[in-house]
């Protein structure tokens, strides 16, 4: 009994350090910014208990509704672009594209590379009359080729284009360590059987590939709702708020209005639907993914 | 046993004297690192001649976690016994009771020597909560070689806005007539140092009297279509989305557009850009056709020095806002644009710099002794639009307007209503 007790209490204190940093640095603050959600504070004064009224503001909000339609239009171009981008790299890496130790590291490049240097090169071929792009564009006929971060069609998709560009390389290695735990001797069994490429692609490697699909199908959807440095170094959350997404308006709300508990009351209704999402993509998960 | 109480009473001296002698520590916080490295001077002065004072200085850049870092600060009772104050946030952080009323320590006398105009907006329900260090004021800045080339005077004191869209006109030019000229005669955005300058020198205001809600007057609207129309249909200005992808202070400096409104600071930018490429100049912004003497004001602000309400030594840190913003500063603590607030140091030859373009420094000392209006209120960096809220708010709706995509009167309603609710909300 004694040495029962002595166990318990050696693993608590192996334990501590990390139960009191989580409580400290995790918990605690998490359930202070729950409290803080229903308070108006600018932090260098006092705070006032306002209720629900953070939370009805947001929903009644033209500002706050449109930066939702604009989280929700991001990312379903970052999660669906970057998946089908990351797949197509890592299928034609792995059948033994020449050179392909190169092109894995330059396609891994972007994703380990400093942020603001790389807005700064894509603010350059964005450029409206001296980048590259729209230059390119001129020269191939094009008269009036957009401003691509000052136009509030553009500036949107220019801002998610960048984003699945820097962070595909990071899911082509996760999708092609999926794709090398697949047994060679099921592609030659399909070849046998007379599928070509793209039946192999659909019947075999699709199939087999659905747990690293979903795996980086939940990471990119985080990671969509969480663009920020991008953002920010890009267009600002502009023209006029059109580049503006959920965590991006978050951080103006804190950080440079100090509306802290409005700015609380906007993180929780991004994680209450970051939740949701997560939530049906694993009750979907039995529908698709093979396991 | 007598010597143990020697021993012992030795021992309680030696370990007590660095407490009876303890030096008083004032903490100062600067958002300006490259001026808190000329102030050094200044503050070893200081602690020269306040013996057993300690100055513990620090500069955040502003864009760099200036705020949040006073803000955290403030939030747990510890703000610095003197520190930088915008005259963007002053009225919030005074409501908010974390700045010292200094009222009763600044001594009319004092005040001569001192630009009240630019200086006002450190005035908060009456009290003097924040002293001016130093102030900045947008101005005309004009390419001398441009206008020379195109056979009209540069811009004086007398130009109207007629006057000036003639040579905004003349200054246009469009080498291969593709409809896109290589050089504008002007360049704005919707940025408050490029509007506001217009709107105030037409009599303009955008707040109502207790700064509670925006009630833009005729003068305002008027100033905003002026403006718009040199971009949408003067043709004088690009549209912002065109230049996109170029600094916007960059512009001038670069021969783009041979005239352009911004902050003095901007002064330090363009002397570097520009080099020996041409000569150029400021002016103060022409007098709009809606003002009276009366309603005409000049759009200045200064960067002041405040004294935490909380600071246990509030009398050392006026002194050494004294010091810091007094007879203490030289001409060279002051880059560029960034007039001293010190009227004697602003008028030497030091700071004039008539050696260096624009040799007509002056002007801003002209600006300084007129009718200011600064327009901040609570809330302001989110109605207006400002650092990385600058793609939102008025700013946004203003850059709208001159792409062509809104009209100007769809884009004052839109503003008028978000900063209503910002306004409702402080």
């Amino acid at each position: 009994m004694q040495n029962r007790r002595r166990i318990v209490i050696t693993a608590l204190v192996f334990l501590l350090p990390t139960i009191v940093g989580t409580l400290i640095f995790r918990l605690i603050p998490i359930i202070w910014s729950f409290a803080l959600s229903f308070y108006e504070w600018k932090v260098f004064d006092k705070a006032v208990f306002v209720g629900w009224k953070n939370y009805a503001h947001i929903f009644t909000s033209s500002i706050s509704l449109d930066v939702f339609v604009n989280s929700a239009i991001f990312s379903v171009i970052y999660v669906a672009g970057s998946l089908a981008l990351a797949l197509v790299l890592a299928v034609v890496l792995n059948n033994g594209l020449r050179s392909s130790a190169f092109f894995r590291g330059a396609f891994f490049v972007p994703y380990i590379t400093a942020t603001v240097a790389i807005a700064l090169a894509w603010r350059w071929i964005f450029s409206t009359r001296f980048g590259v792009l729209n230059n390119l564009l001129i020269a191939l006929g094009v008269e009036n080729p957009p401003a691509w971060l000052a136009d509030p069609a553009w500036a949107l998709p220019a801002v998610a284009l960048v984003s699945i560009w820097k962070d595909v390389g990071f899911y082509m290695i996760l999708l092609l360590a999926g794709l090398q735990t697949i047994d060679p001797t099921l592609y030659q069994a399909a070849r046998v059987d007379g599928a070509g490429p793209i039946a192999r692609f659909r019947k075999v490697t699709v199939p087999l590939l659905t747990r690293s699909l979903f795996f980086v199908l939940i990471i990119a959807l985080v990671r969509s709702t969480q663009t920020f440095e991008i953002t920010y170094a890009l267009t600002n959350g502009g023209p006029n708020r059109a580049s503006t997404t959920l965590a991006f308006f978050v951080y103006q709300k804190a950080f440079v209005d100090f509306e802290v508990g409005y700015a609380a009351a906007l993180s929780y209704i991004m994680c209450v639907i970051l939740g949701f999402l997560t939530l049906v993509s694993f009750y979907f998960r039995r529908k698709w993914v093979h396991e | 046993m007598q010597k143990f109480k020697l021993t012992t009473a030795l021992m309680l001296c030696v370990t007590a004297s660095p407490l009876l002698a303890q030096d008083i520590v004032l903490q100062y916080m600067s958002w300006d690192p490259s001026q808190l490295e000329v102030e050094q001077s200044t503050i070893e002065a200081f602690e020269e001649s306040h013996p057993g004072v300690i100055v513990k200085a620090q500069a955040i850049p502003s864009n760099g976690g200036y705020w949040p870092k006073l803000t955290a600060q403030a939030a747990s009772g510890d703000l610095p016994d003197v520190m930088m104050m915008s005259s963007g946030f002053v009225q919030e952080w005074a409501q908010a009771e974390n700045l010292l009323d200094l009222s009763s320590l600044v001594s009319d006398d004092e005040w001569t020597n001192y630009y009240e105009g630019a200086a006002s907006v450190g005035v908060v329900n009456g009290k003097r909560v924040a002293f001016p260090q130093n102030w900045v004021a947008p101005v005309l800045f004009y390419n001398i070689d441009m206008f020379e080339a195109a056979g009209i005077e540069v811009p004086n004191a007398d130009w109207t806005w007629d006057d000036f869209l003639k040579a905004a006109h003349a200054l246009t030019i469009d080498e291969n007539d593709d409809g896109r000229p290589e050089i504008f005669g002007f360049s704005l955005y919707g940025r408050y140092a490029h509007i506001e300058p217009w709107v105030f020198r037409n009599g303009g205001r955008y707040l109502n009297d207790d700064l509670s809600a925006l009630e833009l007057n005729e003068e305002a609207i008027n100033a905003l279509q002026f403006l718009t129309d040199l971009v949408n249909v003067e043709g004088v200005a690009p549209k912002p989305q065109d230049m996109e992808g170029i600094r916007q202070q960059d512009i001038f400096p670069l021969g783009m557009a041979a005239m352009w409104v911004d902050g003095s600071w901007n002064i330090a930018n363009s002397r570097e850009i520009v080099g020996d490429q041409f000569q150029w100049g400021i002016a103060e912004v022409p007098r709009g056709p809606d003002a009276t003497d009366e309603t005409v004001a000049s759009y200045a602000w200064a960067d002041m020095l405040a004294v935490s309400a909380t600071s246990e030594h509030p009398e050392l840190a006026w002194e050494l806002i004294q010091a810091l913003a007094g007879e203490g500063v030289e001409a060279d603590d002051f880059l560029g644009g960034k007039v001293p607030a010190y009227i004697p140091v602003a008028e030497s030859e030091e700071w004039l710099e008539t050696d260096q373009l624009p040799a007509n420094k002056g002007v801003l000392l002209d600006i300084g002794a007129s009718t200011i209006y600064a327009g901040f209120s609570p809330g302001w960096s989110a109605w207006r639009g400002y650092a990385a809220s600058g793609s939102g708010g008025m700013n946004g709706e203003l850059d709208e307007v001159f792409n062509g995509r809104k009209t100007l009167d769809d884009a004052v309603t839109a503003f008028v209503e978000f900063g209503n609710d910002v306004l409702s909300r402080q």
